[in-house]
């Protein structure tokens, strides 16, 4: 499972990079969810605002982003049940969006 | 189907209260409306066409929610436009082997848009070329993205490949007659250059010989002094005679282009579903609305 995150991770850097945009990707890994970044320069953000929202929109959780552009979490079973958005911000105006289903949290939490 | 996916589709079918007869279709979502009217034709009653996008949201720029993704994921084919029409693809996760790129197989064919230069951070000035999308709008290019979503679903739903083959034909052949009628159009003698109120025709100027120069008009507002005297200008460079709305714009906004002597009419792209008629009857009528337009000048 973790392999075929890993090749959607691929995809989803290599689909964006036309747009010359920041690109997240994120993913549920042994209760812990982990946020990558990257823009499609190929270069890493160092600093910029992680949120976390539900499924009904609230922001459940800010972070900031750690210098290799990734941030990690605990996964919360009660705010994860109908999915998370995790939004991220960086210093340079740039933003983009990864969506967690509730099926990509399970199928993470089974990995 | 596994249990997670006929979860799922349980939800989109309770969501758009759909008969339970309708519980045990197969689902095609698509990311704009061109291929979900295609998804319509193909499957008839025997498929469920999934495309969620507000009436009033471009879907180049629509944001999905969690239970849109959802829904999504447990499609039975995801049949995406391509070209970098819609970014949502790439943030969230989507079954590889149900997704199909409608223009994949159409690179050679697809056109790069302005260079555009800009910088951000410490990165300095660079410079990127984008792709124009609107590929639905080259009839043949559109015959072509039908043909692979009828692939699409025919490798995915074999129980319809019977009824996926049998619409093909009429389907391939109302696009047909629409590519034919663009043919026409470019056929027509010593045909002016067009201004477009966004830049959403350049499969259109390409099939069909139009020499096209595009504003960046917002859809659903009057355009400002400044962007009249833009308009003016261009008319005045390249001697347009033909302006081109994606919208039906105000009785102001049309009084104005007569004043400055350009024949305006209303070709709708059709990204997101029409308000009335259908892809083939709307593209008809905007066909024929432009070749008349050619044709009073």
């Amino acid at each position: 499972m973790r392999r075929l995150f890993a090749a959607l991770a691929v995809v989803a850097f290599a689909t964006a990079a036309q747009a010359h945009n920041l690109n997240v990707f994120a993913f549920v890994e042994d209760g812990t969810v982990v946020v990558e970044t990257k823009f499609s320069t190929g270069k890493i953000p160092v600093s910029g605002e992680v949120r976390v929202l539900n499924a009904a929109s609230e922001v459940v959780l800010t972070l900031p982003l750690q210098e290799d552009g990734t941030v990690r979490f605990p996964l919360d079973p009660d705010a994860a049940s109908g999915g998370l958005t995790i939004e991220v911000m960086t210093g340079e105006g740039h933003d983009d969006y990864w969506i967690l289903t509730p099926e990509d949290i399970a199928n993470g939490s089974e990995s | 189907m596994n249990l997670t996916r006929r979860a799922a589709l349980a939800l989109i079918i309770s969501t758009a209260a759909l008969p339970v007869a309708a519980q045990d279709r197969p689902v095609v979502a698509t990311d704009n409306y061109p291929l979900a009217y295609f998804a319509e034709r193909l499957g008839g009653e025997g498929v469920d066409v999934l495309f969620t996008v507000p009436g009033d949201v471009d879907p180049s720029f629509w944001r999905p929610g969690i239970a849109d993704i959802t829904a999504i994921q447990a499609a039975d084919v995801i049949a995406l436009n391509g070209a970098g029409f819609s970014t949502w693809p790439t943030k969230a996760s989507l079954p590889r082997s149900r997704t199909f790129d409608t223009t994949a197989g159409l690179s050679d064919r697809l056109i790069q848009t302005d260079t555009v230069t800009h910088s951000h951070g410490d990165d300095g000035e660079h410079s990127h070329e984008a792709t124009a999308n609107y590929v639905w709008l080259d009839f043949e290019l559109a015959q072509q993205q039908a043909a692979a979503i009828a692939e699409a679903m025919t490798r995915q739903m074999p129980d319809l490949a019977e009824t996926i083959t049998s619409s093909r034909d009429g389907l391939m052949g109302d696009l047909a007659a629409l590519d034919a009628q663009g043919r026409a159009i470019g056929d027509m003698a010593d045909l002016p250059p067009v201004v477009t109120s966004h830049p959403r025709y350049q499969y259109l100027g390409a099939a069909y010989g139009l020499d096209i120069s595009a504003l960046e008009w917002d859809a659903n507002m009057d355009p400002t002094p400044d962007q009249w005297a833009a308009l003016e200008a261009l008319v005045a460079q390249t001697g347009a005679k033909v302006f081109v709305w994606e919208a039906e714009p105000s009785p102001g906004a049309r009084a104005r282009m007569a004043e400055i002597g350009l024949t305006d009419v209303v070709f709708p792209p059709l990204a997101n579903r029409p308000a009335a008629g259908d892809f083939v009857s709307v593209m008809q009528a905007s066909l024929t609305t432009l070749s008349e337009a050619f044709d009073a000048l």
